[in-house]
């Protein structure tokens, strides 16, 4: 049972293997530990001290182990355990978790406590996201699967849902909570470093659940400001005017789903697709916005993202099909 | 024939109070929390005043059976006298023994229960 052969064996595969989880996952725009925001931050300066105390913990547990495994019985050292029981195994990690506990509490109260400068509402619905920006004295912002925020900026994400649970992550940004149907869940993201970064549905809702992504675009705040005017225009002009690719649209049937401002397609199924052209990414956030892709997504919707509740289009005219294409990579 | 002791000496009942009062501390600080903000009552302090007194009431509680427990222990931390053996003062004393265990568990438990809405002013 004690033979030596195990014990040099285990010791150094397990040190081997060890650093294994703590080096996965460090990188990219998916990673909570990117540090791309306030909010992210603050976890991982908790998460550090916390790894590197358990694990002294847990080594100081494990040679206190094998120590008293090895030491014969004796009537000092019953006394002696006894009393290491009572304060190693019930006091002080009474006292330990009650630190930990208080110092997420206050993390978490500090979180909280930030006033956002913008508002906005995202809602979950089966597979993807509508998001709408709400500025004092304007009209609503309406688009899909893209949350643009300027940097530096606290923002306030009210979470809502009206099918089943969803639940909003971005890792980098730091922000994790459940869209719960007939609730308003409220989530403060504060992000710090401009770029592209991942987000996904955290909690299993339907067939696509693992296709449900968006993208947070974290731009200085003038550009944000442009881009939200931008964003709150109907759609444009050039786009409308150009080859039929509306009259297209519009005789396919698309407008009973989705809504292009400025037109007669007013359809509230589906994404906005007003400007769904300055969009990096379709089918929420799977694949980049290109022509192919394009008309993959609406010829062959469900090859694309198997469950889709978007009807394929294998029938439409190739012709047709190429004057929708052009028409939506043209709504910027 | 012998019936089950519920209530005098030797019966079980000091084991069983301290995690009923701890499940019935829980479950009133969750019920007047959401009530409270279900109702858009935004600032929390007064549900947070109602959940302190409850928690004073239930450690109150729990240190009154603790107490009970101790005289049937016989102290509070004395592990020369066995508890384990077949006769009636054993068993007593071995009950008051977990009795006591159970009520500084509980009482860690209703504290940490308590602790959210001590922390937090807003729903
Ligand atoms: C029955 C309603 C319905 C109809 C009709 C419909 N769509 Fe969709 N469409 C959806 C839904 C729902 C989604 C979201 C799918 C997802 O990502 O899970 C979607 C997504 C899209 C997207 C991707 C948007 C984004 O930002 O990810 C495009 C582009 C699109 N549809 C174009 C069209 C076109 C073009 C037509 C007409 C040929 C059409 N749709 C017809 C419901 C519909
Ligand atoms: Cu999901």
């Amino acid at each position: 049972m004690r033979s030596p052969g195990t014990r040099t064996w285990c010791g150094p595969r397990l040190l081997r293997l060890a650093p294994l989880p703590v080096l996965c996952g460090c990188e990219g725009r998916h990673s909570w530990l990117a540090g791309a925001g306030a909010e992210a931050r603050a976890i991982e300066s908790l998460f550090w001290p916390f790894l590197i105390g358990s694990a002294i913990v847990w080594t100081a547990v494990m040679a206190f182990a094998v120590f008293a495994y090895r030491s014969a019985a004796s009537d000092k050292g019953e006394r002696v355990g006894r009393a290491v029981i009572l304060w190693g195994g019930a006091v002080v990690p009474t006292i330990v978790v009650a630190m930990l506990l208080l110092t997420g509490l206050l993390t978490l109260r500090a979180l909280s406590a930030r006033s956002p400068a913008l508002t906005v509402q995202v809602d979950g619905e089966q597979w993807w996201w509508r998001v709408a920006y709400r500025v004092p004295g304007q009209a609503e912002v309406v688009t899909a699967n893209e949350i643009r925020l300027p940097r530096g900026e606290t923002a306030e994400l009210l979470l809502t849902s009206d099918d089943v649970i969803h639940s909003l992550w971005a890792p980098a940004l730091g922000g994790k909570m459940d869209m719960v149907p007939g609730r308003t869940n409220r989530l403060t993201l504060t992000p710090l470093t401009i770029g592209s970064w991942g987000g996904l549905c955290a909690e299993y809702c339907g067939a696509a659940h693992a296709q449900m992504r968006f993208e947070v675009v974290v731009t200085e705040p003038e550009a944000f400001r442009d881009w939200l005017a931008d964003e709150a225009m109907p759609a444009a002009p050039e786009a409308l005017s150009e080859g039929g690719g509306l009259d297209a649209f519009l005789d396919a049937g698309c407008g009973a789903c989705h809504t292009i401002r400025g037109t007669e397609a007013d359809g509230p199924v589906g994404p906005d697709l007003t400007h769904v052209g300055g969009r990096g990414r379709i089918g929420a956030g799977l694949v980049p916005l290109t022509a192919a892709n394009l008309s993959r997504w609406i010829s062959h919707t469900d090859d694309v993202k198997p469950g889709v509740r978007m009807p394929a289009y294998p029938d439409l005219a190739p012709e047709a099909l190429d004057r929708l294409v052009a028409f939506l990579m043209a709504l910027k | 024939m012998t019936y089950p002791r519920i209530i005098d000496d030797g019966s079980v009942w000091i084991v069983i109070m301290p995690p009923v009062i701890w499940a019935g501390h829980f479950l009133a600080a969750y019920w007047i929390a959401a009530v409270w903000c279900a109702r858009g009552m935004g600032v929390l302090a007064p549900a947070a005043w109602a959940i302190l007194a409850l928690t004073l009431i239930a450690l109150a509680a729990i240190g009154w059976i603790a107490r009970i427990a101790t005289v049937r222990y016989e102290g509070l931390l004395r592990h020369e006298a066995s508890i384990a053996d077949d006769r009636e003062r054993s068993r007593e004393r071995f009950l008051g023994h977990v009795a006591l265990l159970l009520c500084a568990l509980n009482a860690v438990a209703v504290i940490f229960t308590a602790a959210p809405s001590l922390v937090f002013g807003q729903c």
